[in-house]
């Protein structure tokens, strides 16, 4: 049963008896954009059920409505069947409703278990602190629902996925029955995402439901029972998992047929333009981040770079970039050692760089499209007079070349890049490192949080750039994208490069060397670089 | 690309298509937040006035007499009321640039009166032992030193804060104890005393002057001795100093740089902007500013180096100008203008109703405390759609779409 309408408000009947979350015909209007317009939200008890949509469709907003952060213009809520009057996130607490936030809110000095209680500290008589109550409740919490945790190890010093456990257990703690999980594996290797699942799971078996916000469809097939899809502040579909595919909620959620797969002609690679022999560098926090990392790029072919993020990747990219200093190894631009120049000297010799942290490193936020086109070239002859005095009229034209050229969904080029959309934002950056033309393109995690078809645009232009013979370095966190865009890749495990592989390499195997498994055998399919 | 997908064009469409109306509010939404916090000053000043027994009317009639020559009661004189306004405003101009030009690159510089001070003290070193050079290179002189005395003194907190990350709020502020100290000791006692006097360095060659607006003599100019007048031709000093000032920001690539490292240092790192760099070229060109400011005032004003700068509120006044001129040009020039008839009026106040001239303090610090705590952005959000909660999540950037358009002028 897929059935692609919205469903008329649900009347009133036994049916309602059985929904967690009954959210009837919600409006939220921001001055000028209807951010939920009459949505209709159902949830049932004891299902996973996924709320999807681009960015900007409204999914935060209901579910910040349904918290009670955000109020709403107009609409009513039920919860277990009744009317539920939600003013604030206390109001959503007392009613069993519970949300882990993308980013997690979690103060790293202090134990698991203090996080937990945080709020509501168990005391003992004279208002001390009960440590020994906090472990047994945590640890009957914890047993119930398969959650493994330490309520004395320091958050700090865990990883994101146990941290990502122990918010859901402070939102069990607080008595949750219905948990919103907003974006939950944005932040998850892999494997952690695998281990979120199972927890999921067995939440679902002990009788709780759960909301799970994702635009990942996959991961959303995978784990929901039924799937809301939203478009443009609209629900534009009920589906239910079970008789749904990728394509039918990728049609729903932007509206038209989208090519999941990128369309390109196999590569004909040229003389080597990057080379990189024995990289070493160390991390912000000082530790080694890479361990000898040798591999070439050649003129005209997409490398991919895979890899759980934190094992190398940011750090790899950004000494190639300048703004990280090797500790020893060496950098080859076209033959000639470029290791540890600045950031200015290396881009001025044809190296650019979509940055992953698109809204932080790759744009001034608060400057207009124009500015931002020329971010880098500030001083070029193009721009400015004697690499001083700007000449606007030449950076106008500029930037209503690449606006229109590169599609960037913008008012006027004057409008400031914060006011545009995640998609067109990035889009930015990739008209501006493109338009420089350059010898080699490194790509950082270019279509993150980005919607799908900006993702589709993005990727043909990345491919034109190596049909062009530019030499494409490309990192990413979605295997889907390092395969289906990459001629060769490069798997990178706890900063070294444990093997080169083709193309066509299964996910499974990839996977494998990513966590640190296979190594045995990467000698041996090893593709020449 | 043709088919439009992304939600951006249609959200956008409605505030793409502007009326005259919307064209008018967007170019005056800019001012909305200063002139609200000015509006906002008197209203509470007025209310102090009242709680301590005054009339506030008259306090208020008083002031933008001595402001302005405007509502006088007492037969004051208007012109003479206006040169001391300018006499206010002159300084108030270069240093409020020099604390704008710092918040433009993220930076909080305190140090303005120490770089005024400095600035003052080159340009009396130069004005005094050049003193045989003839004007039309002594004066020019004169003005250079002091800016390049308060560069000097600025760009070493831009260098500390550079090299070794000591924060600019910090060593400014002890580098203004350094100057203020540096300037007693050279005329009390030190090199630059002038013989017979007790705080007081000589005055400066005759050449090294900044002319008066009316010469200095007892003719009859509305009605009173044109001695009285003393606003001085500095004014059009610190008016090319805002000239320079918009050029630099708006039109030179330095200027784009300051503000992308005052923006984002992060993305301005990434694009191959040296932070260091910008943070020690800033500094310069801030303590440039207030350097000559000294000197203007210096040579325009006080002609010899005299122990007033330990009472003297420039520097500080300047944070209030650069942030109620929200860091532009136009803004600093008329946030000098409002600060400076306040000052010039405190005293025709005091002397009119009786109110204390620390009432311009109180409104002074209640403008710089509505803007820091900008509180008056809550009312611009709630005025346009009533009942409506302000709260507007960070993370949807769709609504963004909207609001920033709107932002946009023209």
């Amino acid at each position: 049963m897929t059935t692609p309408t919205p469903s008329p408000a649900s009347p009133a009947s036994a049916d309602t008896a059985s929904l967690a979350v009954d959210m009837r015909s919600i409006v939220k209007a921001w001055p000028g954009v209807v951010a939920n317009d009459h949505v209709n939200f159902e949830v049932r008890r004891g299902e996973i059920h996924a709320l999807v949509g681009e960015n900007g469709a409204g999914k935060t907003t209901l579910m910040n409505i349904l918290y009670g952060l955000i109020r709403r213009d107009a609409g009513d809520i039920f919860v277990n069947g009744k009317l539920a009057h939600i003013q604030g996130p206390r109001d959503a607490i007392a009613l069993g409703i519970g949300m882990v936030h993308q980013h997690f809110m979690l103060i790293p000095v202090l134990t698991v278990g203090e996080n937990i209680v945080l709020g509501r500290e168990p005391t003992t008589a004279g208002d001390i602190y009960d440590a020994a109550r906090v472990r047994q409740e945590i640890g009957e919490l914890s047993r119930r629902y398969g959650l493994t945790l330490n309520p004395d190890d320091k958050m700090g010093d865990l990883p994101v996925g146990l941290q990502q456990r122990a918010e859901i257990v402070k939102v069990l703690y607080r008595g949750a029955e219905i948990l919103i999980m907003d974006e939950p594996t944005g932040v998850l290797t892999p494997q952690e995402t695998t281990e979120l699942f199972h927890v999921l799971r067995g939440l679902r078996a002990g009788g709780k439901t759960i909301i799970f916000i994702s635009h990942k469809l996959k991961e959303v097939l995978d784990i929901s029972d039924r799937i809301t899809v939203m478009r443009r502040g609209k629900v534009v579909g009920h589906l239910i998992t079970a008789t749904t595919t990728e394509q039918e909620i990728a049609r729903l959620m932007v509206g038209r047929d989208v090519l999941l797969r990128v369309d390109k002609a196999p590569a004909n690679p040229g003389p080597v333009a990057l080379a990189v022999e024995g990289l070493t560098a160390a991390s912000d926090s000082n530790v080694p981040a890479l361990r000898g990392v040798s591999f070439e790029v050649r003129q005209g072919e997409i490398l991919g770079i895979a890899g759980v993020e934190g094992n190398g990747q940011s750090e790899l990219i950004e000494v190639l970039a300048g703004t990280r200093k090797a500790s020893s190894g060496r950098v080859l631009l076209g033959g000639k050692e470029i290791t540890n120049l600045s950031a200015r000297a290396i881009r001025s010799r044809g190296i650019s760089h979509i940055p992953e942290d698109r809204r932080g490193a790759g744009l001034v936020l608060n400057y207009s499209v124009a500015d931002n086109l020329v971010l880098g070239r500030q001083r070029s002859a193009r721009f400015a007079w004697n690499g001083f005095v700007l000449m606007l009229n030449a950076i106008l034209a500029w930037a209503k070349r690449l606006i229109a050229e590169f599609d960037i969904r913008t008012p006027t080029p004057e409008t400031r890049a914060r006011a545009l959309s995640g998609g067109n934002q990035q889009k930015i950056i990739v008209a501006r490192e493109m338009a420089s033309e350059p010898l080699v393109l490194l790509a950082s995690q270019p279509t993150r949080g980005v919607d799908i078809g900006a993702i589709e645009f993005i990727h043909r232009r990345i491919v034109a750039q190596r049909d062009h013979g530019v030499a494409v370095l490309l990192v990413s966190a979605e295997l889907d994208e390092i395969r289906s865009l990459s001629d060769r890749i490069a798997v990178m495990y706890e900063g070294r490069i444990v093997s080169f592989e083709a193309a066509e390499t299964p996910e499974e195997r990839l996977g494998l060397l990513m966590t640190g498994g296979g190594r045995a055998d990467a000698a041996a399919s090893k593709v020449a670089g | 690309m043709a088919t439009p997908s992304a939600p951006t064009t249609e959200r956008t469409a409605s505030a793409d298509t502007p009326t005259p109306l919307s064209r008018v509010i967007a170019y005056l939404r800019p001012m909305g937040t200063p002139l609200g916090s000015v509006l906002f000053a008197f209203v509470v000043g007025a209310i102090v006035v009242v709680a301590t027994r005054g009339n506030a009317l008259l306090a208020y009639e008083s002031l933008a007499c001595g402001g302005f020559g405007i509502f006088c009661q007492n037969g004051e004189n208007t012109a003479l009321q206006l040169s001391n306004t300018l006499v206010f405003t002159t300084p108030l101009i270069l240093t409020g640039l020099a604390v704008a030009v710092a918040f433009r690159a993220g930076l909080f510089n305190i140090g303005a009166e120490g770089q005024l001070v400095m600035g003052a003290i080159a340009a009396a070193v130069v004005g005094i032992k050049l003193g045989t050079w003839p004007a039309l290179i002594l004066l020019p002189s004169v003005l250079i030193a002091g800016t390049l005395a308060g560069a000097a003194y600025g760009g070493l907190a831009g260098v500390l804060k550079a090299v070794t990350g000591a924060h600019e709020v910090v060593t400014t502020i002890m580098l203004n104890y350094v100057a203020l100290w540096a300037s007693r000791y050279l005329i009390i006692g030190g090199p630059l005393q002038a013989p017979g006097a007790f705080n007081a360095s000589p005055p400066v060659a005759a050449g090294a002057q900044l002319p008066r607006l009316v010469p200095l003599n007892n003719n009859l100019l509305f009605g009173l001795p044109q001695s009285v007048f003393t606003a001085y031709t500095g004014i059009f000093v610190s008016l090319f100093g805002a000239a320079i000032y918009f050029f630099i920001m708006r039109r030179t690539a330095l200027g784009y740089e300051i503000t992308a490292v005052g923006q984002s240092q992060r993305a301005a790192r990434y694009a191959g902007i040296s932070v260091r760099r910008t943070i020690v070229v800033t500094m310069l060109i801030s303590g440039a500013f207030a350097g000559l400011a000294g000197a203007v005032v210096l040579s325009g004003l006080s002609h010899s180096l005299v122990d007033t700068y330990f009472q003297d509120t420039t520097g500080f006044d300047a944070i209030a100008v650069s942030l109620l001129g929200q860091n532009t040009a136009i803004g600093v020039v008329l946030a000098a203008i409002l600060f400076g008839a306040l000052h010039a009026g405190g005293q025709v106040m005091e002397a009119d109703a009786q109110i204390s001239h620390n009432l311009v303090f109180v409104l002074e610090a209640l403008v710089l405390f509505s803007l820091a705590a900008n509180f008056l952005r809550t009312f611009k959000f709630r005025l346009p759609a009533f009942g409506r909660s302000p709260t507007q999540p960070a993370e949807l950037e769709a609504q963004d779409v909207v609001v920033g358009a709107a932002d946009e002028p023209g």
